[in-house]
Order: C-alpha cells, then sequence, then structure tokens
C-alpha cells in the first residue's frame, strides 16, 4: 500500500518578502519650484547616489524616485509631479508617513573615480541624483580632483537646491543657466540651454569623469558637444529613465537591450548602452 | 529501469488524485492543463494550447494588502496538499526551469516558491513533434524533470530525476516494476520538423524580412499569453469601494503593448509595433541566453500556433 501520510513541505516558507515596503516619516517637505518638492524621511540604512527608491502610496500605486542624498541619518528625495503617485505625493506635509522599499540599481560609481577630475552636469529635475553625489564628495573632500558643474532650469523660480547653490558656488566651480527669464528678474546666471554653456567652456577630457543627468534631449546633444571636446565614451556616465516596476530585474518594463536598468542601471556608462539608443 | 503499465496507469492515477492535487492536460474547449476530478479525462500526450505556468507564476497574484494602516501579507499555506504534475513536455520542463531562474534565482519570490516546492512535475517524452509548429529539438534543452515517462508498447519507462522523484516512486511502489527495457539515445530525442537555423541573431536587426511579418502583427499579445517561459508582469493596486483596503497585485504583463515602457508624462519607449516584436524575439533568443547561458524560448510552438496571423518567426529568421 502507498504511505496515505501527506508530505508536508520541507521548511517553513516565511522569507523576507521582497515586495513589502516600509513606512517612513517626512521630517522635512519644502516645496522646491512650481512643481518640485524635496522630502527628507527617517530612513537610516545604506544607499548610494544615482539610486532610487520604490515610493508607495496605498491606493495610488508605486513611483520610482531617486535619491538626492547621502547621509546615515535621512533620505531626502526630491519629487516633480508628473505622475499619479508623484502628484499625490506633493499633498503630504511634514510628519505624514510614506511607503518606501529600496534602495535600488547602481549609482555612481563614486569609489571607482578616486582622484579623477569630476564635471557634473544636469538639468531639471535631473539635479536631484547629481546633489547626491555632491553631499557624497564634500564627505569625501581629499578623493577628488577638479569638480566643475554645470546646471540648467527652466526659469529662475525653476531653479532648485537655492540653499545648496549658494554653498556649491563658494565650494565649486558652478557654472548655473536658465532656458528664460519672463519675468526679466535680476539674475546671476545665463541666460541660455546649458548645453550652450557646456560648449563655450574650456574642458580638459585628461583624467577626467562626466556624470550627467537631465532630459534626453539635453544628454543627447551633450554626448555630441562632449565627443568634439575629445571625451571618450567610456568617460561619460548617464542616467537613464525607464518604466521600474519591481525593481528586482524581473518584471521586465525596465529592460534596455536585455540589460535591466534597475538592475545594471540606472546609471550606465555610455560605451555599455551606445548603441542600445532603439530599445 | 523502472516501469508503469499502462493497464494500470488509470488506477495509478485515481490513487495518486486521493491526496494529492493532480494537474493533468485536458481536452475541453481548447486543450489545457487543469486540476484533476475526473481521471478518465487525462491525456497525457496533449500538447496544451495554453501553458502550466499559471499554476505557479499566477495570473493574478495578490502580493500583501494595506489594511488598517497595516500591511497584510497573505498567510501561506503549509497544510496544502501536494500537488503532481503529469504530462509535461520537455519545451514545458524547460520553461518551468526558465521560470526557476527568474524567480528563485534572480529574486526570491514566497509567492512562486510557495507553489513551486510543492510541486512534482512527472513530465512525457514525445516521441513524435506535435504539430508543424514545435521547432524544440533546435533548442537545446535540458532535462529537468522529478520523473519523465517514455512510452513503450504496453508501458511508460520512467526515469527519475531528483530526489524528490524518488521519494514519490518510493510512495507508490505497487504500481512500478521493474524491467530490462531501457531508453536508446534516439528515443530521448524528438526531430521537429520546424527548425530554427539561426543562433545568432545580433546583427540582423534591419534585415528587410522582419518588415513582411511585423506588418500581419495586430499587437494582441497572444504569443506572450500563451508563452510558458515569458515572465514579464505588471504591478498594480485595487481599491475596494469603501476605500479602506487595497491590494497590491501582480498580473502577466506583456511587452507586445504599448503600455509596457510608458512612463510619467505618457512617454513611450518602444513606440512602434515593429521595435516591440523584435525586442520580444531578441530577448526569447538572445538576452536571456547572454544572461543565464540559455534560451527563454524552449520551442514549445505556442507563439505560432495561437497567433491569429500564424507569424512564424522561425521561418522568418531562417529566411533571414
Amino acid at each position: 500500500m502507498p504511505r496515505t501520510k501527506r508530505v508536508e513541505p520541507e521548511k517553513e516558507i516565511k522569507p523576507c518578502n521582497p515586495y513589502l515596503p516600509k513606512l517612513y516619516k517626512i521630517l522635512k517637505y519644502n516645496k522646491e519650484s512650481s512643481d518640485c518638492f524635496l522630502i527628507r524621511l527617517d530612513y537610516k540604512g545604506s544607499y548610494e547616489p544615482g539610486q532610487f527608491f520604490q515610493v508607495s502610496l496605498p491606493g495610488i500605486g508605486e513611483a520610482p524616485i531617486s535619491v538626492a542624498s547621502y547621509s546615515s541619518t535621512h533620505l531626502d528625495l526630491n519629487i516633480r509631479e508628473v505622475g499619479n503617485v508623484t502628484k499625490a505625493a506633493a499633498k503630504l506635509k511634514k510628519g505624514d508617513t510614506l511607503y518606501l522599499r529600496g534602495p535600488y540599481g547602481k549609482g555612481y560609481p563614486m569609489e571607482k573615480l578616486f582622484g579623477k577630475n569630476l564635471l557634473i552636469i544636469g538639468g531639471g529635475s535631473g539635479v536631484a541624483p547629481l546633489k547626491g553625489v555632491l553631499s557624497y564628495i564634500d564627505k569625501h573632500k581629499d578623493a577628488y580632483g577638479n569638480v566643475e558643474m554645470f546646471f540648467g532650469f527652466r526659469a529662475p523660480e525653476d531653479i532648485l537646491f537655492k540653499e545648496d547653490v549658494k554653498q556649491w558656488k563658494s565650494k565649486h566651480n558652478l557654472h548655473l543657466s536658465v532656458d528664460k527669464n519672463p519675468s526679466k528678474k535680476k539674475i546671476s546666471c545665463d541666460v541660455c540651454f546649458v548645453t550652450n554653456i557646456v560648449e563655450k567652456a574650456k574642458l580638459n577630457p585628461e583624467n577626467q569623469a562626466v556624470f550627467m543627468c537631465g532630459p534626453p534631449v539635453m544628454m543627447k546633444i551633450l554626448l555630441g558637444i562632449l565627443k568634439n571636446k575629445g571625451f571618450q565614451d567610456n568617460q561619460i556616465y548617464l542616467s537613464t529613465e525607464r518604466m521600474m516596476q519591481c525593481a528586482m530585474g524581473v518584471c521586465g518594463h525596465c529592460m534596455i537591450h536585455g540589460k535591466y536598468t534597475c538592475l545594471d542601471g540606472p546609471v550606465f556608462r555610455y560605451d555599455e548602452i551606445k548603441d542600445y539608443t532603439y530599445d | 529501469m523502472l516501469k508503469i503499465n499502462k493497464a494500470s496507469f488509470s488506477d495509478f492515477l485515481t490513487d495518486v488524485m486521493r491526496y494529492n492535487e493532480l494537474v493533468a492536460p485536458v481536452m475541453t474547449d481548447n486543450s489545457r492543463f487543469e486540476t484533476i476530478k475526473d481521471v478518465s479525462k487525462i491525456d497525457i500526450r496533449i500538447h496544451a494550447y495554453f501553458p502550466a505556468k499559471k499554476f505557479f507564476f499566477k495570473k493574478c497574484q495578490t502580493l500583501f494588502t494595506y489594511y488598517d494602516g497595516k500591511i497584510k501579507v497573505p498567510e501561506i499555506e503549509l497544510d496544502k496538499n501536494q500537488r503532481i504534475m503529469i504530462g509535461l513536455k520537455r519545451c514545458d520542463l524547460n520553461s518551468i526551469k526558465r521560470q526557476d531562474i527568474m524567480f528563485l534565482q534572480e529574486t526570491k519570490d514566497p509567492y512562486y516558491q510557495e507553489e513551486r516546492e510543492r510541486t512534482l512535475l512527472i513530465g512525457y517524452h514525445c516521441s513524435e513533434p506535435y504539430d508543424d509548429y514545435c521547432f524544440c529539438s533546435s533548442m537545446d534543452l535540458g532535462d529537468f524533470y522529478d520523473l519523465m515517462l517514455y512510452e513503450k508498447d504496453d508501458a511508460y519507462l520512467v526515469e527519475i530525476g531528483s530526489d524528490k522523484g524518488r521519494g514519490f516512486v518510493d510512495r507508490y511502489r505497487k504500481y512500478f516494476w521493474d524491467t530490462d527495457l531501457y531508453i536508446r539515445p534516439h528515443e530521448r530525442r524528438t526531430e521537429t520538423r520546424l527548425h530554427l537555423n539561426k543562433r545568432e541573431i545580433s546583427g540582423l536587426r534591419n534585415n528587410p524580412e522582419w518588415k513582411k511579418e511585423i506588418s500581419k502583427c495586430f499587437s494582441c499579445a497572444a504569443c506572450v499569453t500563451l508563452c510558458p517561459s515569458c515572465y514579464c508582469f505588471d504591478l498594480y493596486e485595487e481599491t475596494n469601494a469603501k476605500l479602506d483596503k487595497v491590494q497590491k497585485k501582480r498580473n502577466w504583463a506583456s511587452c507586445q503593448l504599448t503600455c509596457f515602457t510608458k512612463v510619467a508624462g505618457n512617454h513611450v519607449f518602444r513606440e512602434t509595433r515593429e521595435d516591440r516584436f523584435k525586442h520580444r524575439i531578441f530577448h526569447q533568443i538572445k538576452y536571456f541566453k547572454q544572461k543565464h547561458g540559455m534560451n527563454l524560448c524552449t520551442g514549445c510552438g505556442r507563439c505560432i500556433r495561437g497567433c491569429p496571423t500564424k507569424i512564424n518567426w522561425v521561418d522568418m529568421l531562417n529566411r533571414m
């Protein structure tokens, strides 16, 4: 007779469920511009500049947001209101809570680039992940050579992190530009595209690493400009944007030519993804 | 070698069904894998139109629930019956292996793991290709099963592939007989009539042959839904009418639909049907292989069989 006893599963499956978010408190909420806001959360884990978190609001959904800080005591997220989740998140205030899971992805290879001169170019809300990079540089002062920065925004009112910008101006070489100045405000920056000021600048590609983050159009033009200036593809690190859902390299939405943006990116060295622009 | 006599096969299945959940291919409105209530309906030779992946990677899975300010995870039931799946073809078994890679190695997915660990896989070797759409003999399929049945005259020869399979045989020992018969090497292979010749497709992205086939594509996503290996999914949330309970759910997704790559602000990265179609083929026979050393495609032919316009991408690649 076959044994009638049912075979129980060998071990209890109570693993750490990778889909579960955790609750964090908002320590600070700051409206940065008409459609951007910065929230500081009491997240105490470690993360790297360039990585991202899945921000989740029950009933609305999840959105991937890149980190805008480098600290072991808190986490800053700069959020732009473009989709359902981000628009709902804009209504939060200090003291509210937020679900998070992460950090995910590969950030900027900061340690690998010790000793290099850095060229940092950001456009609009693309400056946010670079803010994390700059906090990292501040904490590792002597690790890098010259730091040159080019940040562009739409208008003077859209300039993000105004307090930080003042500091960056004194500490590093910051070039600021706005696309237009409709309110004719008195400003101390160029009125042109960020790509124009990069093109005009004298840049030496030697021992240099380039970080860039911003709208795809900006990055596309910049890649051409940098190439003309003698930069190699393997010197350029750029942050890509894709639809990321699971953030664990399974769900497939963020795949670029077999690479998962959430796992192998979102920061890629340009030569790794150069030929895959059609994907 | 062990064998099971065909005469006692139905008794064996009835016995298995008594204490386990038995899943086998049946012919209903269409052929599919189903939980069996009547053993006489089973035909293990059927190459089911619908794949068996729904038993592990469910079409719709509730991951957790937000309720009352807390997250509640569905209880993982430990007293669930063991599930015996019988009649899986070599292509089906190999695609389970590919899904194992994604859900158990790449991540530890507890929902998949729960279903997978309680399942015993019994394969059935096709001595003849099921139809003209099968092309498994060109896909380098490996041995992946707990037990494998090979039809031989009035019996099924049984090959044991794992300890789990051995344990199962011990449990139902009275149906298994020792035999001198054995499986010859050529009996392990199924020569399909359709054959994928092109293995390296990197340089073929701009070949004009694509356009001819893609012009027939409706982006209906039948190919992805029927694929036993495709594992992409959507995460979304569902709120109840009282707005106090939110369920986080996971659904099958399809790379053939525009919404698959849509980001906030409504930008779609793979906007054209051509890009989406190519993405599927490249994922199936290039990207996955680059990372995991094996094709995602196992040559079951379901994507061609189920395509409303019968786009035969295997032929298309061969012509390039």
